[in-house]
């Protein structure tokens, strides 16, 4: 898997287990305590599978996605939003296209891992399918 | 040749990898299907390939006057509206967003006009909001069948949810299952 992982919670333990396990797996992941560290990382020039706390303080899941999108950072990335909550609230609307997937709190690691890797294979590959319309 | 049988299937959040359960086991159908997905350009053409990889027809995305063909499954690419054009042919549209999303599965399924011959099955899986409501409501309008996604197996049981309580929904399933129907409807 050449594309990297983003951890972006505001829970340190979430953000150390979820590094442990894909570190495990011999993926490269990288850490954000919330949304402004994550757009530094992408800034920076990271592009990959983001897995995305909804609940954070300063900047939450939905504006980080909103700021993305806005400063053009969107291409090459999957993101995947990691929520206590079943259903999503409202805030969610407007930005839903950006949104791959959804793991509701508490996740299976095993579970995460094979989604993850799965968008990972489809970011991998980079030759454009067809062209459109 | 003209399809006569046409598979619709909405879906947003969660859609990848429940259309890979779809497709996973799914035989080729004597339909063509098109599967409308909120996702943004950059990204469509993505997960057709990846959904390419484990379909037994071919996945391709959907290009502006093409005609459809049975046996080939055909994904809105993200950016515009498509509709279909005498129940056979894609049209990509520009505008705004519809149920804040483009491509929309409501403007999707009401382009798709009563069959002289031939089935209309409408499928809304996994994502957020409602957009696809009323888009299987006119489905089962024109005389279509209609699935929705169950609960367990969504990601955000949103759209399936607004889709049953229109009450025009005859099955709702796990995709898994949803593929089984789809098979002894149209093999």
């Amino acid at each position: 898997m050449d594309n990297r992982v983003m951890i972006v919670d505001d829970n340190e333990f979430i953000r150390e287990s979820v590094e442990i396990l894909f570190q495990t797996e011999g993926i490269r992941i990288v850490t954000a305590e919330g949304g402004n560290k994550c757009l530094d990382h992408l800034e920076a020039g990271f592009r990959g599978v983001l897995i995305m706390d909804v609940m954070m303080p300063q900047l939450d899941g939905w504006d980080t996605i909103r700021q993305i999108v806005a400063r053009g950072l969107y291409d090459g990335n999957i993101i995947l939003m990691l929520t206590a909550k079943r259903e999503p609230d409202d805030n969610m609307a407007g930005i839903q296209q950006y949104v791959t997937d959804y793991v509701t709190k508490p996740f299976n690691p095993f579970e995460l891992l094979d989604m993850v890797k799965y968008y990972a294979t489809l970011l991998n590959d980079s030759e454009h399918y067809h062209d459109s319309p | 040749m003209i399809p006569h049988n046409i598979v619709i299937i909405g879906v947003s959040t969660g859609g990848p990898i429940a259309l890979r359960r779809l497709f996973a086991d799914l035989p080729p159908l004597n339909a063509a299907i098109i599967v409308v997905l909120h996702i943004p350009q950059g990204m469509d053409y993505r997960i057709a390939k990846g959904l390419d990889a484990v379909s037994s027809m071919p996945v391709a995305l959907a290009v502006n006057g093409e005609y459809l063909r049975a046996g080939h499954v055909y994904i809105a690419p993200g950016g515009y509206h498509l509709m279909l054009e005498g129940n056979h042919r894609i049209v990509m549209v520009e505008g705004e967003r519809v149920n804040f999303v483009q491509p929309s599965v409501d403007l999707a399924m009401k382009s798709i006009s009563r069959p002289l011959k031939g089935k209309i099955v409408g499928v809304v899986l996994t994502g957020m909001g409602k957009d696809g409501a009323e888009g299987i409501q006119h489905i089962k309008a024109i005389g279509g069948i209609t699935m929705a996604q169950d609960q367990d197996s969504c990601a955000i049981f949103g759209m399936p949810k607004a889709a049953a309580e229109t009450g025009v929904v005859d099955f709702v399933l796990s995709p898994e299952k949803m593929g089984k129907k789809l098979a002894s409807i149209l093999s």
